[in-house]
C-alpha cells in the first residue's frame, strides 16, 4: 500500500509552484517533508487533499487516482490531513470533537456514552491516558489538542495521515508526547504518514526517511539515518537567496531609531532592544511566543501595559495604527486575507488605501494620476504580476498580493521610520520572496529600521542584524549577527519548556558558524 | 540557475492570465449589462401593453415617486458597503416628518428644516455611536430604534399633523427647468452618493471597511469615525427624504409615514447587487435598482394589475437578482 504522486504540476496566474513533483509514503512509515516557505509544501499538500486541483500529474492511493476528487471523497479513500491551524472545537466535549460528523448513534440519538467509552478506547491505544473525554475542550492545552485532531482523523481508519506541522505551537515535552502518539498509530494500524515540519531536531526522533522540497521540485529523499541535520539545512535554504541578501554592516555611529524599556502588553514582556537606522531586528518564537502580540503593540494595534517605546528619541504610546503611522511607524500583518489585503478592491486602491486623504496624497481629493504613477513604480519596483492597476486584490497570487502590501509603505513620500513585517514571507513563492527580499534591503538602506517576526529561523538568519527569542512572551535572548537557525530553535523550545538559558553573551561566543 | 528555469515557463501563463481575465471581464460586462437591460426590457413590455408609460410625464412622475426612497437609499448603499445596516429609516422618517410639521408654527420654515435634519443626524448619530464605538450588532441596534422611534413620533402626534404653510408645500409640486423639484433634490443625493464613491478617498475607504474590519484599522484607517459618520449622514438624509414627503402629501401621519420604508429601500439595494455583508457596491447601479422598483409598480399599476400580483412580482424580482448574484459569485 503506497501513496504516491506523479508529476504534479500547479501554478497560480504568473507563479508555478509545483514543478512535476514526485513522491512516494509507504504504508507504516513515517516521511518527513521539508521545505523552506514558499517551496509549495502547502500547495502539494492542497493538491493531496482534495482542497485544490492540480493543474497536471496524479495522485494515486493504491493504484485509484484522487485527481479532481473533494476533500471529502480523498477521506473516504483513506488519507487524513491535520492543518496546521487548529481545527477543534471548544464548548464541545474532548469525545464529541473525535465525533464530530460521525456520531455514534442509538436510533436517532446521540450516543454519549458510547462516544465516550469508545473515545477512551481510541486513546488508550495511542497511549494516552491523562485526557478525559469528557472534558471540555477548552480546558485541554496545545499538546492535547493535536491529540483530539489525530485521534478524529484516526477515527475513519484512514491508510495514509498528512500532519502539517503539529508540534508549530507545542513545547518540547508535548512534542514528545505527541510523537509517541504518531509512533503508536504507525505501529498498530500500519498507517504511512506525511510529517511536514520547520523543526529539523525533531526530525530523527520521528521520521524513516526525509524529503525535501525546494522550489517546487523534490531536491532528494533520502533514509533518515543516513542524513544529518546540516545536510538537511543545506538542502532546504535556498542557496540563490543566501548569496543574493548579504548583511550589510550597519555605521556603529548611525542613529538609534527604536529603544524598548522594559515594554510589556499583555503576556508579552518585558521587552528591551535598542535598533538602529537601517538595522533589521528578527523575532523568533514558537507559535503562541507573544511574536505578533509584540508587533501588534508596536503597531498600535493593542495598548502598551508598562515599559517604554522610544522613537527617535520620543516617547510613544499609540493608541491606533494611525497614530502609529503618523509617527512614521507602519505594520504588515500576518495572513493577507484576514488582516491586510481587500480583496475587492483594485490594486491601485488597495496600494493606496493607506495613504487617501493623507500626506503624500492630496487632503480631501484623489489624484488618480498620482496613485496610477505611485503604483506603476511600486510594480517597476518590485516587480508585481501582473502590472495592472486596475485588477481586483484577490485576483493577485500570494506573492504578488505580499509585494503589494509591502509596496504601501514603500511608495514615495510615505516616510517610515520604522517597518514591521509578520511572517512575510508565508504563502509567498520563492521568486516573489527574493523580490521581497530586495525591497526590505533598499528599505533599510535608506535608513528605516525593520523588525521581522517569523516562524522560519533560517528566513531570521538571513535577514536580521540581531535576532530576538521569545518563549512564553519573554525575551529569552538577543543575539547579534545570527547564524545558526538550530540554535534560534533550541532556544525557542527552551523557552516554552520553561528552563532560562544562559545569558545572551556567552550563546553569542558559542555560535556555530556553519559553512552554507 | 532557478532564475532561468522560472522565467520561460512564467510568460506562458501570463499569457494564459491574460486571456482567462479577458473571459471574466465579459462575464463581468454582461453581469453588468442585466440590470439596464432588465430595465430595458421592462420598459418595452409596459410600453407595448400601456402605451401611455412612454411619455415624458409618466417617466418624470416615476422620478416623483422614486424620490423619497432614492434619496434615502443612497446613504444606505454606502451604510450597507461598509459593512453595517440602519433598519431603523422608515421610523425616523416618520419622527423628522412630525417634528418638522409640528415646528413650522413656532420656528418658521427655516427654522422648521433645520430643525428636522437636526434631528434626524441625531437620530443617525446615536445608531452610529452605538454601533461604531460601542460594538453592539448593527441590526440589533436599528431593529430596536425601528420601533422605538416610531413609539417617539406617535407620542409626539397621536393624530396626523396637517396644514403646511404654502411656501414649504412648493417642494412638493414645483418645477424648476421642467422638472419637479423633488426629482433635482433626487438628483443632487445621486451626485453627492457618486461623487462620495468615485472620486473622493473616502469611496475605497468604505469598501475596505465592508471587506475587512480588521485589516481596515490596521491600515491606519478612522474605522469608528467613519462608521459614526455614515450613520449621521443616513440620518441626515432621511431628514431631507421626510421633508420631501410631508410637502408632497401635505401632512405628517405619525402612524402610517415611512412604514416599510427600510425594506423598500434594502430590497432595492441588494437588487443593484450591494451584498448584505458589505465590501462592494456601485452607486450607479443603486440609482437603477431603485428606478427599476419604481418602475415596475408604477407600470404594474398602469396595467390595473391587483396589489397582491404586484407585491408578488416584486417579490420574486428581488430572489431573481439575488439568484443571478450567487451565479456570478460561482463564476468568478
Amino acid at each position: 500500500m503506497r501513496l504516491e504522486v506523479k508529476k504534479l504540476l500547479k501554478s497560480y496566474g504568473s507563479v508555478n509552484v509545483l514543478k512535476g513533483v514526485d513522491l512516494q509514503v509507504e504504508a507504516g512509515k513515517v516521511l518527513a517533508f521539508l521545505g523552506a516557505n514558499g517551496a509549495g509544501k502547502s500547495t502539494l499538500l492542497n493538491c493531496i487533499s482534495g482542497a485544490q486541483d492540480a493543474d497536471a500529474g496524479d495522485v494515486l492511493v493504491d493504484g485509484h487516482s484522487l485527481r479532481g476528487a473533494s476533500p471529502r471523497q480523498v477521506q473516504d479513500f483513506g488519507v487524513a490531513i491535520i492543518y496546521q491551524h487548529f481545527q477543534v472545537f471548544e464548548g464541545l466535549s474532548v469525545a464529541e470533537n473525535i465525533f464530530l460528523g460521525h456520531e455514534i448513534k442509538r436510533g436517532a440519538r446521540l450516543d454519549r456514552l458510547a462516544q465516550n467509552t469508545e473515545a477512551l478506547i481510541m486513546l488508550k491505544r495511542l497511549g494516552v491516558e491523562n485526557i478525559d473525554p469528557n472534558a471540555d475542550l477548552k480546558t485541554l492545552g496545545v499538546g492535547a489538542r493535536k491529540v483530539v485532531e489525530i485521534a478524529r482523523a484516526l477515527r475513519l481508519r484512514p491508510k495514509f495521515l498528512i500532519l502539517d506541522e503539529p508540534t508549530a505551537s507545542l513545547s518540547d515535552k508535548e512534542a514528545k508526547a505527541l510523537h509517541d502518539v504518531i509512533r503508536q498509530a504507525v505501529k498498530k494500524d500500519g498507517i504511512g504518514v506525511i510529517y511536514v515540519t520547520h523543526f529539523l531536531d525533531e526530525i530523527h526522533k520521528i521520521a524513516d526517511d526525509i524529503t525535501i522540497l525546494r522550489d517546487g521540485r523534490i531536491l532528494w529523499t533520502r533514509s533518515a539515518d543516513t542524513v544529518t541535520i546540516a545536510n538537511m539545512t543545506a538542502a532546504i535554504s535556498p542557496d540563490a537567496l543566501m548569496n543574493q541578501v548579504r548583511h550589510s554592516c550597519v555605521a556603529a555611529d548611525s542613529p538609534q531609531v527604536l529603544g524598548l524599556k522594559q515594554l510589556t502588553t499583555g503576556f508579552v514582556g518585558p521587552i528591551n532592544v535598542a535598533l538602529k537606522a537601517g538595522e533589521v531586528l528578527g523575532i523568533y518564537g514558537l507559535m503562541g511566543a507573544g511574536r505578533t502580540e509584540l508587533l501588534e503593540c508596536l503597531a498600535g494595534a493593542v495598548d502598551q501595559d508598562a515599559g517604554e517605546m522610544l522613537l527617535h528619541g520620543e516617547i510613544c504610546n499609540f493608541h491606533s495604527p494611525r497614530d502609529a503611522l503618523a509617527k512614521g511607524v507602519a505594520f504588515v500583518a500576518s495572513d493577507r486575507k484576514e488582516q491586510s489585503l481587500f480583496s475587492s478592491l483594485s490594486a491601485v486602491d488597495n496600494l493606496m488605501i493607506p495613504h487617501l486623504g493623507c500626506t503624500p496624497m492630496p487632503s480631501w481629493y484623489r489624484s488618480f494620476s498620482r496613485e496610477k504613477a505611485g503604483f506603476e513604480r511600486a510594480a517597476r519596483k518590485l516587480n508585481i504580476q501582473p502590472p495592472n492597476p486596475s485588477l481586483h486584490g484577490q485576483r493577485f497570487s500570494g506573492g504578488n498580493a505580499q509585494k503589494i502590501m509591502v509596496s504601501r509603505w514603500l511608495i514615495e513620500g510615505a516616510n517610515i521610520k520604522l517597518l514591521l513585517l509578520d511572517e512575510p514571507t508565508q504563502g509567498v513563492d520563492i521568486g516573489a520572496r527574493h523580490e521581497l527580499y530586495e525591497a526590505l534591503a533598499t528599505v533599510k538602506n535608506e535608513g528605516a529600521a525593520l523588525i521581522v517576526a517569523s516562524s522560519d529561523a533560517t528566513e531570521i538568519c538571513l535577514l536580521a542584524d540581531k535576532v530576538m527569542v521569545l518563549g512564553r512572551g519573554q525575551q529569552v535572548a538577543l543575539i547579534d549577527n545570527p547564524q545558526n537557525a538550530e540554535l534560534l530553535i533550541e532556544l525557542a523550545h527552551k523557552a516554552e519548556h520553561g528552563t532560562q538559558p544562559a545569558g545572551s553573551d556567552e550563546l553569542q561566543t558559542n555560535q556555530m558558524v556553519q559553512s552554507l | 540557475m532557478t532564475e532561468n528555469n522560472l522565467e520561460t515557463p512564467a510568460e506562458n501563463i501570463v499569457n494564459q492570465e491574460n486571456s482567462t481575465a479577458q473571459q471574466r471581464d465579459w462575464f463581468e460586462l454582461i453581469v453588468a449589462a442585466t440590470l439596464p437591460v432588465s430595465i430595458g426590457a421592462l420598459a418595452l413590455f409596459f410600453y407595448l401593453n400601456v402605451p401611455v408609460f412612454m411619455t415624458l410625464n409618466n417617466w418624470i412622475s416615476i422620478s416623483v415617486q422614486v424620490s423619497t426612497v432614492m434619496t434615502i437609499a443612497i446613504p444606505f448603499a454606502l451604510l450597507l458597503m461598509a459593512g453595517k445596516i440602519d433598519l431603523s429609516v422608515g421610523s425616523t422618517l416618520a419622527l423628522c416628518g412630525v417634528v418638522a410639521g409640528m415646528s413650522f408654527e413656532p420656528l418658521g420654515i427655516t427654522g422648521a428644516i433645520i430643525l428636522t435634519l437636526v434631528v434626524g443626524t441625531s437620530v443617525g448619530l446615536i445608531n452610529g455611536v452605538l454601533v461604531s464605538a460601542v460594538g453592539m450588532s448593527p441590526i440589533i441596534v436599528t431593529l430596536g430604534a425601528l420601533t422605538l422611534i416610531r413609539g417617539i413620533a406617535q407620542w409626539l402626534a397621536p393624530n396626523p399633523v396637517f396644514g403646511f404653510p404654502e411656501e414649504f408645500l412648493v417642494i412638493g409640486y414645483e418645477r424648476i427647468l421642467g422638472l419637479p423639484m423633488l426629482t433635482w433634490i433626487m438628483l443632487i443625493v445621486i451626485s453627492i452618493g457618486i461623487i462620495a464613491m468615485v472620486l473622493l478617498p473616502i469611496g475605497p475607504q468604505i469598501i475596505a471597511l465592508g471587506v475587512n474590519k480588521r485589516a481596515a484599522f490596521l491600515v491606519g484607517l478612522r474605522v469608528k469615525a467613519i462608521g459614526i459618520s455614515l450613520y449621521a449622514v443616513t440620518g441626515f438624509f432621511v431628514a431631507v427624504a421626510a421633508l420631501m414627503s410631508i410637502s408632497r402629501i401635505n401632512s405628517a401621519p405619525s402612524g402610517t409615514l415611512g412604514i416599510g420604508v427600510e425594506l423598500s429601500v434594502l430590497t432595492a439595494v441588494l437588487l443593484a447587487g450591494v451584498p448584505f455583508a458589505g465590501g462592494k457596491g456601485s452607486i450607479v447601479r443603486v440609482v437603477l435598482g431603485v428606478w427599476l422598483l419604481g418602475m415596475l409598480s408604477n407600470g404594474l399599476i398602469l396595467m390595473n394589475v391587483p396589489t397582491e400580483l404586484s407585491l408578488m412580482i416584486t417579490g420574486l424580482v428581488l430572489i431573481v437578482a439575488a439568484g443571478l448574484d450567487v451565479l456570478r459569485n460561482k463564476r468568478s
